[in-house]
């Protein structure tokens, strides 16, 4: 005759259950619902880093109507050395256009590359550009750092490569961040298309120096950090500044 | 058609897989242990990768068409980092060295997976199947020399051959050191990095196989779960104790996670501190099904599924 084999019934109180079920009630509880996306991306990270943002520095975003509402975009801007401008305009155009931004060239050493990786940072590699886009991501290429914020540094065009072959709209964007005010200004242009007379890598090339061009326009469009006389300067007098 | 590893959890269900399609034949598996769950049509052979002439002889004989080869030991899942590279490198010469001698032979499939990338500093974060194999730990050496046996011999005998690299397979009885680390009571994570990691299910890893040999694919896919979760979120999610480290103190949390009964392997180890994701964009294009489920999905799985239950025996006989 068959023995019936009788299953523990205290089975849900073993010890691993009760210490996972205290730990249920740490106050931690909510970060369970955070999540990443396919990039490693944090959604919830992103945001606050964007509140803090909106505490800094009072942005002005132009043209971002141009970009599209879905499927891969890539904006090249202007940078300044040790400003972290590209984590700058990509957290603020994600809040603007409400869909994730992402920017090209965080490190890739914890802690500051996991932290960028979470604020939606991409390594700067051809390869992973090309993945963003091919995915539907809106990415921001820096051009090498300056000193002097009205020039534009060295913009790489093997990052840009990946948009010309994927037939992805680039964008030139100039962008303004007061270090002493609160004010910021980021101006996207229209799209520059490759020249269509070019099958090989020269697009790529040309294509680089017209949104250089256009940037340096942009730039030069901006004035000087500070116009007028010294009277506008100050804030809160409704005349630049702030 | 002929699937070695037949006995494991992988093998297994890639087999009670195939015994549902049409255009499969008869059917062979060979494997050191017996498979996992009921099969209707598979004839199988009890065999140690070892016996290397009882292999080629039955592997001969048969003469498959399409060959699944699916006898990799990830290392301390069931087999120590040693045995597990002895055992799939003897099983690697073996069959695909018999398969080699197989007139019939029309395509071959073979397990891989996406630790062949490598997780060195400055590499991709999420490779394509172009990107280039350069693994940094011992389970990406074993794959990754599986994949260039595999080609090797494909470009010999004439036959396509579709490395199937799949991101770290979870399952109710998938033996994965990964899935029983997470599972811990307490579980170690990168405080500084907790990088994200992607994984995939057991029952999407099988079809993956069987849309690779039913299409006699001729190149890697990569079949991964879409999205990703760092171990934080997954400890989290399953109501774990997140225990956090930084650096020297995990030479510890290794040693007491193997006295604990889930050792950390290398590779495991790698996707703790640099992250694991692979792009599965071209899946649909490849195999011809998208992933169906998120990594999040199956990490919750994870924890859903029941804990194995030891009863003692109620009268000791021996």
């Amino acid at each position: 005759m068959g023995q019936v084999i009788r299953m523990p019934v205290d089975r849900s109180d073993t010890a691993p259950r009760v210490t996972a079920a205290k730990a249920d009630v740490a106050p931690m509880g909510p970060l369970a619902r955070w999540d990443v996306d396919d990039w490693g991306r944090d959604e919830s990270m992103a945001r606050i880093a964007a509140r803090f943002n909106h505490l800094r520095w009072s942005t002005t975003i132009g043209g971002h109507e141009r970009l599209p509402k879905r499927g891969g975009a890539v904006v090249v801007i202007n940078s300044r050395r040790f400003a972290l401008t590209p984590w700058f305009v990509a957290l603020s155009l994600s809040d603007e256009i409400e869909r994730p931004v992402r920017f090209v060239g965080r490190p890739d050493s914890a802690p500051f590359g996991s932290l960028a990786r979470r604020l939606g940072g991409l390594l700067a590699r051809p390869d992973e550009v090309a993945g963003a886009l091919r995915d539907g991501q809106v990415l921001v290429i820096g051009a090498s750092g300056t000193l002097d914020p009205r020039k534009l540094g060295d913009i790489d065009h093997r990052l840009v490569g990946p948009a010309v072959e994927l037939n992805i709209p680039v964008f030139p964007a100039a962008v303004a961040v007061s270090q002493t005010s609160r004010s910021a200004r980021i101006e996207i242009a229209s799209a520059v298309k490759p020249s269509s007379k070019r099958r090989g890598p020269l697009s790529e090339l040309e294509l680089t120096d017209r949104v250089g061009n256009r940037i340096a326009r942009l730039l030069k469009e901006f004035g000087g950090a500070r116009t007028g006389t010294p009277l506008d300067w100050l804030p809160f007098s409704g005349m630049g500044g702030d | 058609m002929l699937v070695s590893g037949m006995g494991g959890d992988l093998g297994s269900r890639v087999a009670a897989l195939l015994e549902q399609e049409d255009w499969v034949g008869d059917l062979l598996g060979i494997d050191a242990d017996p498979p996992r769950r009921r099969l209707q049509r598979a004839a199988f052979h009890l065999s140690a990768v070892s016996d290397h002439d009882r292999i080629v002889e039955l592997v001969t004989d048969f003469d498959p068409h399409v060959v699944v080869h699916l006898s990799v030991w990830e290392p301390f899942s069931r087999a120590s980092p040693k045995q597990a590279r002895s055992l799939t490198n003897d099983a690697a010469t073996t069959f695909l060295g018999a398969v080699a001698e197989c007139r019939s032979l029309e395509s071959l499939v073979v397990r891989s997976g996406i630790e062949v990338y490598g997780r060195a500093r400055g590499s991709a974060t999420r490779p394509d199947e172009s990107a280039d194999v350069s693994p940094t730990c011992e389970f990406g050496y074993m794959l990754a020399g599986i994949e260039r046996t595999a080609a090797e011999l494909g470009r010999r005998v004439g036959v396509p051959v579709a490395p199937v690299r799949l991101g770290g397979v979870l399952g109710p009885h998938v033996p994965s050191p990964l899935g029983r680390l997470l599972r811990m009571p307490m579980v170690p994570f990168s405080a500084l990095a907790d990088p994200p990691f992607a994984v995939v299910e057991d029952v999407e890893a099988a079809r993956a196989f069987v849309a690779a040999a039913s299409r006699q694919l001729a190149e890697p896919v990569n079949v991964v779960a879409n999205g990703a979760i760092t171990a934080f979120q997954a400890i989290r999610r399953g109501s774990r104790i997140p225990y956090p480290l930084i650096g020297p103190e995990w030479r510890i949390a290794r040693v007491v996670a193997e006295l604990s009964g889930a050792p950390i392997p290398e590779h495991v180890l790698e996707t703790l501190h640099r992250g694991r994701l692979a792009d599965n964009s071209r899946m649909e294009e490849l195999l011809g099904f998208a992933a169906s489920g998120s990594t999040v999905e199956v990490i919750d799985k994870l924890y859903a599924w029941p804990s194995v239950v030891h009863v003692p025996a109620r009268k000791q006989v021996a």
